[in-house]
């Protein structure tokens, strides 16, 4: 009983762990035996070169895809086992994502909201927080086809925090986007986070944006990781001055 | 010429060389196609001239004269073979179901003056003619199903040539669901309700091609903008996506059907208004238009044909990467559409060859055509079990589809078409 009550302990401060987690596509290995770790409450970093695999981890971990091998847990649930579960406390936003064309942005947080919770006065509560999230004020009325790009990223990174998961998995949050933009949703992401106890875990290619962001950052290269650790710690290791020099390092001369 | 006109004209004609919808929709469908129905129309036309030669001719010999004996021996050396009855009225020969027991489709009477119209004739009356009474069964109207009364039209004007110019005549009457409808040419019958049949496989054509094209769309749409994804991991059950798409397009598809059934309705009852009085032949008055459970039976028919191409647009549509990847894929089911519905316009179903017979009936599509024929012609099981074997037909993609929308295979289906890209693109 005790034991088991320490292990639960142990799982809540354990947002994911993946051990040995392999994941083929036909002949190709996508994850070669990737193990990682991510701590409630923080901002988890993976980057890494095109191919390396960044994508099919959040995807094995947002239950999309099974894993060939290896356990990947969420909040102690298992992502084959409990896939159902673990869907009610994650929300997870694709690389490139649209919002449905037709819809004004009202109408898609709503959508959104109603598989949380069917309660309307909970689904009121949890849109108008999308909104102040967003920003988007009064364009939210418009159909999300008229939203430019850096508007349309503010709406779905909104969604995914609205309903203050457990943990978010959020696929490359800025790419595509101008300074201003990327700015923003960097800012949306760092208050939340820090005022709502919820778990991050992201991918980017931008290394200056995963220095300012993550609490922790893994190098991911050919399905594995090569180095974990703070910005911090990662840039003294290697005597760099910022994480980009890192990452070319390694992965240059791996 | 002007600037730059060539340069672009190139690079147009590589892309659209290249893209291989424009190469498969274009070239290689029709290719294919048309051959295809020209086949099965050839292979249609050799087997209804084989039957008839084959058929039984019933004559009903009323007048039992010289001359009606001189035109049975005249049909017996033209190569038909006869089965003869005496004395007989035709209405007595289609309730005794005489045709059915000599395997026949058409009867003719020789009336009972006969032998002296043609004396008369001959001896120099020439307004005085004979008449060959010609009966043939309407069996829906394709265009080889007047082979038969056109061999007795042919034989008599053969007999003329011998014996003397204009002396036999044919008055031709056709049999229509069990009862004789008096001087209704078969021929113009059938010319008639081909040209009513028309419209049907074509707007069902239409119908089809467009549907399937927007729930292809639908889908493709949530592919590549990635909602399906994001989707994916709600806490909502898969098979709620998945009947949630298809429910939309059910309603569109009963909006459709039933808009088509009074649209059709319509035409019917209005077909026989441009006719001059004389040829008309009303096809209300005949029985040749669906009764309301006919009519009911046709839409239910054209309802489950549509959800069935509906829910095989979905799953085509979930290999595909993008709207365009997914429209393409689509496009390759319409030679399976096209092919039948156009065949159909011009042939029996029931007048086919089995193989023929076999491939029309086990596709899908091509039940709400053979179903427009045969609620004309009251008959129902056929279109009962069309509708059974494409509601199965349905269920078993939709559970395939289900299957699909269960496991990762909705986003990694395309992975085993195109692995390379994939790789690059993680």
């Amino acid at each position: 009983m005790l034991q088991k009550r320490l292990i639960g302990e142990i799982n809540l401060i354990l947002a994911v762990t993946a051990k040995k987690v392999i994941k083929e596509f036909g002949t190709i290995r996508a994850l070669n035996e990737l193990s990682f770790e991510i701590k409630t409450g923080e901002i988890y970093g993976l980057i890494g070169p095109n191919g390396a695999g960044k994508t099919t981890a959040l995807r094995i971990i947002s239950t999309l895809l099974l894993p060939t091998s290896g356990i990947v847990e969420v909040f102690g649930l298992d992502v084959i086992k409990n896939a159902t579960k673990i869907r009610k406390i994650i929300t997870y936003l694709p690389e490139e994502a649209g919002a449905y064309r037709n819809l004004s942005g009202w109408e898609y947080l709503k959508f959104m909201a109603k598989f949380n919770t069917e309660n309307s006065d909970e689904i009121k509560q949890v849109i108008n927080e999308a909104a102040k999230i967003s920003g988007l004020k009064k364009r939210l009325e418009d159909r999300a086809k008229t939203y430019s790009k850096g508007m349309k990223r503010r709406l779905l990174v909104a969604r995914a925090l609205m309903t203050k998961p457990k943990l978010a998995i959020l696929d490359e949050p800025t790419s595509g986007l101008d300074v201003l933009q990327a700015y923003h949703i960097r800012e949306i992401i760092k208050n939340y986070v820090r005022n709502n106890n919820v778990t991050v875990l992201l991918s980017s290619h931008n290394m200056l944006e995963v220095e300012y962001l993550c609490d922790r950052v893994a190098l991911i290269d050919k399905g594995k990781i090569i180095i974990e650790g703070s910005p911090q710690n990662l840039k003294g290791k290697y005597g760099c001055e910022n994480l980009e020099e890192v990452f070319a390092k390694v992965v240059g001369h791996a | 010429m002007l600037k730059g006109f060539r340069t672009i004209l190139k690079k147009e004609l590589k892309e659209l060389i290249r893209d291989p919808k424009i190469l498969v929709g274009m070239i290689v469908v029709p290719l294919l196609m048309f051959p295809v129905l020209g086949f099965v129309l050839g292979y249609a036309a050799e087997t209804a001239q084989e039957q008839a030669q084959e058929a039984i001719l019933l004559v009903v010999d009323n007048d039992g004269g010289n001359w009606s004996q001189i035109f049975i021996d005249y049909l017996k050396t033209s190569g038909i073979k006869t089965s003869i009855e005496f004395n007989l009225t035709p209405d007595q020969v289609v309730d005794q179901g005489l045709l059915a027991k000599n395997n026949s489709t058409q009867f003719i009477e020789i009336p009972v003056d006969f032998s002296i119209n043609m004396t008369h004739h001959i001896g120099g009356n020439l307004e005085t003619i004979a008449i060959i009474n010609s009966y043939v069964i309407f069996q829906g109207g394709g265009v080889f199903s007047e082979i038969g009364s056109s061999t007795i039209t042919s034989i008599i004007y053969n007999f003329n040539r011998i014996i003397a110019p204009d002396a036999l005549y044919t008055y031709q009457s056709t049999i229509i669901k069990g009862k004789i409808q008096e001087g209704v040419d078969p021929a113009a019958l059938s010319g008639l309700m081909i040209s009513q049949a028309l419209a049907l496989p074509i707007t069902i054509m239409v119908m089809l091609t467009y549907s399937m094209q927007i729930a292809a769309t639908s889908v493709a749409m949530e592919k590549e903008e990635k909602t399906l994804e994001t989707l994916l991991t709600m806490p909502v059950d898969r098979f709620s996506i998945l009947m949630g798409k298809l429910s939309s397009t059910i309603i569109v598809a009963g909006i459709a059907a039933i808009t088509m059934m009074i649209g059709y309705n319509y035409m019917l009852g209005s077909i026989t208004m441009g006719l001059p009085t004389e040829s008309a032949i009303d096809l209300v008055a005949l029985g040749l238009v669906p009764s309301p459970f006919g009519y009911l039976l046709l839409g239910i028919s054209l309802f489950i044909t549509l959800l069935s191409a509906l829910a095989l647009a979905v799953i085509i549509s979930a290999f595909a990467e993008d709207v365009r990847g997914a429209q393409a894929l689509v496009g390759y089911i319409y030679p399976i559409i096209f092919i039948p519905a156009l065949a159909l316009i011009y042939l029996d179903i029931n007048t086919l060859p089995l193989a023929i017979k076999t491939i029309f009936y086990a596709i899908p599509y091509s039940h709400p055509i053979i179903a427009s024929r045969a609620v004309v012609l009251g008959d129902y099981t056929i279109v009962i079990f069309g509708i059974i074997y494409v509601a199965i037909f349905t269920l078993v993609i939709m559970y395939i589809a289900s299957r699909l929308f269960a496991t990762e295979k909705i986003l990694t289906a395309k992975l085993r078409i195109g692995r390379k890209k994939e790789k690059q693109k993680d």
